[in-house]
């Protein structure tokens, strides 16, 4: 069985998401970003890139992450880190975030949730899904939206999963979780990130 | 002018960095390297070293001898965030308030410092409504700190400034960006320029 793994990209709220207590060990193994080598990754088939790892370090990492898509693996990649510049077919487009909405009694960012029957879905309600997000991202054609804003066609996306674009499976999101789980800010964060730990372990079994 | 200010950029689209940067009076004060590029720069050169939130602290304290070097020098180091990594000899883990909530996160003054002067207690407090931005926690504060600003009740040590023995100045704000408030309306938009202008000044300020 292939193994998974998550990067740490060495901030605060990284060592809080990763190394703390609720999530120790629920994504696999840790892998310290800057010193990712294709020896860590030789038999990793899902690896989880945690929101705001050093875009700078992905660049340079650039071949082993494209590396565990052409295996045909999953990669996982979350907000701020500038996947446009590193991941196939990505293409984001910045939002200035509206984090206040909430006490301003400003109706809720319009997120729908798309292909329910995802496995994600089994695990995350759309609530889980709100606080805010980091731009916008335009699914390539024939990836799947998973979860975006509003339903006009096309939608821009917070989550999609592209399985067109590489031998593998690559799904982007503009939420950061781990961010915010890890800086004790976010309620609905540790409810998304509760939903995708029992997510991951289910895909990685499956 | 030669920038008597370095920060290490990480590359967040949104918050401090960048506004700080792009800010005509303030940027040609500031100077800025890839994070990981630290080893590769000559800190005798700047008066502050500007340490943010989104930083790999397994980094810092990988170089924490060059960082130590730095305030043997006379060099300030500003940090703003949680501590999850000590990179200077002192300097402990952050600890969050637990289950807080608003009235734990006010913000109170306990002494006159020239970064915080004019700035209002609320506008520090609350970004357009929203409380906790400022800080939810603290880094203890090594023996000898002066504690500048605490949050609720409980006073607890969200900034406060050190002079290690070995040397040098540290400013540790345990929350957002200091000089992320630059853009917002209010007071606090004062922070950034008066940190500058107290690390300019020196220990003499």
């Amino acid at each position: 069985m292939s193994r998974r793994a998550i990067l740490d990209g060495g901030t605060y709220y990284h060592a809080e998401a990763l190394h703390g207590r609720r999530y120790r060990g629920c994504f696999g193994e840790i892998l310290y970003a800057p010193e990712l080598t294709a020896e860590h990754l030789s038999d990793v088939g899902l690896l989880i890139v945690p929101d705001r790892t050093a875009p700078a370090i992905l660049r340079a990492k650039r071949p082993l992450l494209l590396d565990v898509l052409h295996r045909g693996g999953t990669l996982v990649v979350f907000a701020e880190t500038g996947a446009a510049a590193w991941a196939p077919n990505v293409s984001w487009h910045f939002s200035p975030v509206n984090f206040w909405w909430w006490r301003h009694d400003e109706p809720p960012p319009p997120v729908a949730l798309r292909a329910a029957g995802h496995s994600l879905f089994r695990h995350l309600s759309l609530a889980d899904c709100v606080w805010h997000h980091h731009g916008s991202l335009a699914a390539p054609s024939g990836a799947t939206p998973l979860v975006t804003l509003g339903e006009t066609e096309p939608a821009p996306c917070l989550i999609y999963e592209d399985r067109v674009s590489s031998a593998g499976r690559l799904i982007v999101s503009t939420l950061d979780p781990f961010y915010h789980h890890g800086s004790h800010f976010m309620p609905a964060a540790t409810r998304f990130l509760d939903g995708f730990a029992r997510w991951a372990e289910e895909d990685w079994k499956s | 002018m030669r920038p008597s200010c370095l920060v290490l950029e990480c590359e967040q689209t949104e918050g401090g960095h960048t506004i700080l940067l792009r800010s005509p009076a303030l940027g040609r004060r500031v100077d800025a390297i890839p994070m990981h590029e630290l080893g590769r720069a000559d800190l005798s050169r700047y008066r502050g070293l500007l340490l943010g939130l989104h930083c790999d602290q397994r980094h810092l304290a990988a170089r924490r001898e060059q960082l130590e070097a730095y305030l043997a020098g006379g060099g300030t180091i500003v940090f703003c965030g949680h501590l999850a990594y000590p990179f200077v000899t002192g300097m402990e883990r952050y600890r969050v308030i637990p289950n807080y909530r608003v009235d734990d996160l006010r913000v109170r003054k306990e002494r006159p410092h020239a970064v915080w002067e004019g700035v209002a207690e609320d506008d520090m407090t609350f970004r357009r409504g929203v409380a906790g931005f400022y800080g939810r926690g603290h880094n203890p504060p090594p023996a000898g700190a002066e504690v500048i600003n605490t949050l609720g009740p409980a006073r607890v040590p969200v900034d406060w400034e050190w002079r290690p023995r070995a040397g040098g100045r540290v400013l540790v704000h345990a929350g957002a960006d200091l000089w992320m408030y630059l853009e917002t309306e209010g007071t606090a938009a004062r922070l950034a320029p008066q940190l500058l202008d107290w690390i300019d000044a020196g220990s003499a300020a």
